[in-house]
């Protein structure tokens, strides 16, 4: 039993490695489209984003909330429900710390952080648990909730950011600045990279224990799994579909927190480029497993990074990262497909061969 | 105020923003008739956006633009087909992919094309043109409502009726909706039900092309980043509400359409357009809650009757995974 699942697994690696080589191929092809070398554009990716420690510092702090989200759609996915609503989460859990953070200006760090994560959390929770309530009681479809949910949120504190609580100096769309107290402390110098990576770590520990080592996870990825067996054996899946929304939430709202009290020190009504997508497809191509989300966040962070570097040097925009990561989705999407046809080729040529 | 905003002017634009979610719906609708649910129309959309304005300026013709936009949509219809069938992939995960792959790709050509980030606008670009009918000019309310609207407009009224007729009248009809329903049947009388679904996923991309040159060239004359602003999700919810009938789905697409409409015009008198432009989403949610309703209560009425018409909401039922 254990060896079929290591060869399913290692079958899947593979495969992925596969896809990403394929991606990357795509991607060269594009560049060398727009008259550059890929090999000097891809050579000024990695060494944008690995080649001293200042810059791994700034790698690392972009997997923070690629981390975050992307364990956020691991729980919420492998429960079978699909909180796509992730960005607006995020939203709603930046806005809530920054306003701790502008608002009760006179406490110490030590309580005023965590309680602007814990604003963030349950602003991002209760954001997801409407979408999670609507679809167990009344089954309506979570995907077309949670997106609208996203646009929603977003300008409804774009609202907040431009009109009761604008920042009286300087930027348009922009809250005031949280205390000093708030802010979290940069971990290398001139790196945007903060403690919060350690408290990450933590989270990322505490999905893995509670997905892989509890009974609760268990049930999360049974009911993911199979939703009649699940509750052909008592699993109660409304319920858990809830409790893994709401976790779901709480870890958007985190990663919201987090780019407002270690990146940014106040709420910008464009505060995330889509870090909730990306982590949704981090959490996708690695099948919602928490290791995975782990180490392809730290990859999109190399392909991110690096991309802003590639640009500079080859003049080959940013946004061809965006085309990869998706490439390498619809390939790892069609990974039974291509192994399957694979199989039926070799079949053949088997058969041809023994005659 | 009031007068200012609720008067014909309101309804006329209602028809414009309908527009583009109905052409996107009825490409949704064909493929939840044949069993598949696609999540990728938001993506489908984009990319007709976005290569209708190039097409229109690269050849100052809006032919062009169209043809560029419908042969996006055919491309993207395949390989969303190519994955969901024949490589069996999660139609979900396909659909999201396509939709990041558009608004990475459109991104990414629209600087590394036209070099320019967020918006790309040129009078080198042609619009779609306005029809004026002749006989209409001269009945008042009729005139302001129905005449001088963008080429789709009427392109979408006729592929409503169309594709009414094609699905409830011709044989071909019975085949795509066999295939959602019924797929061993169909493959039994010698029909792959493969090939329908194929067909039914290209034409889905064709549509979802004209949603998107409709967006750029038909009441906007430029491309902006993620311009597709989640219609193709409303577009899904249209489906839901009209039970995946051509007729009843164009009027959810009224409904959301009034609501954008109305949002844009209420900008005017000075609320923030912040909350104007949440009016479609907030609504796109609130109509699926009535949908719900709506159906429990035609249960209740069925139980009452002691029938369960099971072949009603099918279509509908497809759409859920």
């Amino acid at each position: 039993m254990k060896k079929i699942k290591l060869s399913q697994d290692l079958e899947y690696i593979f495969s992925l490695a596969l896809s990403i080589v394929l991606a990357l191929i795509i991607g060269a092809l594009i560049i060398l489209a727009n008259g550059k070398s890929p090999l000097t554009a891809y050579a000024s990716l990695i060494n944008g984003s690995l080649g001293s420690p200042y810059k791994m510092a700034t790698t690392l702090a972009k997997t923070v909330p690629l981390i975050l989200t992307g364990l956020a759609t691991a729980v919420a996915f492998s429960s079978g429900i699909f909180n796509i609503g992730g960005e607006g989460q995020l939203y709603l859990g930046a806005f809530a710390a920054a306003y701790v953070g502008f608002t009760f200006t006179n406490l110490p760090g030590l309580i005023g952080i965590p309680l602007a994560l814990i604003f963030a959390a349950l602003a991002g929770g209760f954001y997801a648990l409407i979408p999670a309530l609507l679809k167990v009681k009344y089954g309506i479809d979570e995907v077309i909730t949670t997106i609208m949910f996203n646009s929603i949120a977003i300008l409804f504190t774009g609202y907040l950011a431009n009109y009761p609580f604008a920042s009286s100096v300087g930027k348009m769309g922009a809250t005031e600045m949280i205390a000093p107290a708030y802010k979290l402390l940069r971990l290398v110098a001139r790196s945007k990279l903060h403690t919060g990576i350690f408290f990450t770590a933590v989270i990322a520990l505490a999905i893995y224990y509670l997905m892989e080592k509890t009974s609760v996870g268990y049930d999360f990825k049974m009911i993911g799994t199979n939703l009649i067996f699940a509750k052909y054996g008592g699993i109660n899946a409304e319920r858990n579909m809830v409790i893994a929304m709401i976790i779901s939430g709480v870890l958007c709202g985190i990663a919201g927190a987090f780019e407002v009290l270690g990146n940014h020190y106040r709420f910008l009504q464009a505060i995330s480029p889509g870090y909730a997508f990306d982590g949704m497809l981090v959490s996708l191509i690695v099948k919602n497993k928490v290791v995975g989300v782990i180490l392809m966040s730290i990859f999109f962070g190399i392909l991110k990074t690096g991309s802003i570097a590639m640009e500079f040097e080859t003049a080959i925009p940013s946004e061809l990262v965006l085309v990869i990561q998706a490439i390498i989705i619809l390939f790892i999407a069609g990974e039974k497909g291509f192994a399957q046809i694979l199989r039926r080729i070799h079949a053949k040529e088997g058969v041809r061969g023994d005659v | 105020m009031y007068r200012e905003i609720f008067n014909i002017t309101l309804l006329q634009n209602t028809i414009r923003t309908a527009t583009p979610l109905i052409l996107a719906a009825l490409g949704g609708l064909l493929t939840s008739h044949t069993g598949i649910l696609n999540i990728g129309m938001e993506g489908m959309i984009l990319l007709g956006a976005f290569f209708g304005v190039a097409g229109s300026y690269f050849f100052e013709s809006y032919l062009m633009g169209i043809l560029f936009a419908v042969t996006s949509g055919i491309i993207i219809g395949i390989v969303f087909a190519l994955f969901v069938i024949k490589l069996k992939s999660d139609e979900f995960i396909v659909g999201i992919a396509i939709n990041m792959f558009a608004g990475g790709l459109t991104m990414f050509l629209l600087r590394s094309i036209f070099g320019v980030k967020g918006a790309f606008s040129s009078p080198r670009i042609q619009p779609l043109p306005d029809i004026n009918i002749a006989f209409i000019d001269k009945i008042p309310i009729l005139n302001v409502l129905l005449n001088n609207h963008s080429l789709f407009v009427y392109i979408s009224w006729i592929l409503v009726i169309a594709i009414y007729i094609f699905l409830y009248k011709t044989p071909y009809g019975l085949w795509f909706r066999a295939a959602g329903e019924f797929p061993e049947a169909l493959d039994t009388v010698g029909i792959s039900s493969d090939k329908i679904k194929f067909a039914s996923s290209i034409l889905c991309g064709i549509l979802c092309g004209f949603a998107g040159v409709h967006l750029s060239l038909g009441y906007l004359t430029l491309f902006t980043e993620n311009m597709s602003a989640n219609r193709g999700f409303i577009a899904l919810a249209a489906i839901i509400f009209g039970s995946a009938n051509p007729l009843m789905t164009y009027v959810a697409a009224l409904i959301f359409g009034f609501f954008d409409a109305l949002g844009i015009r209420l900008q005017g008198v000075g609320i923030p357009s912040q909350f104007t432009q949440m009016f479609p989403y907030i609504v796109t949610v609130l109509v699926l809650i009535a949908v719900v309703k709506r159906e429990r209560d035609k249960k209740a009425l069925q139980a009452k009757a002691g029938r369960i018409d099971k072949s009603q909401s099918q279509a509908a039922g497809n759409l859920t995974r």
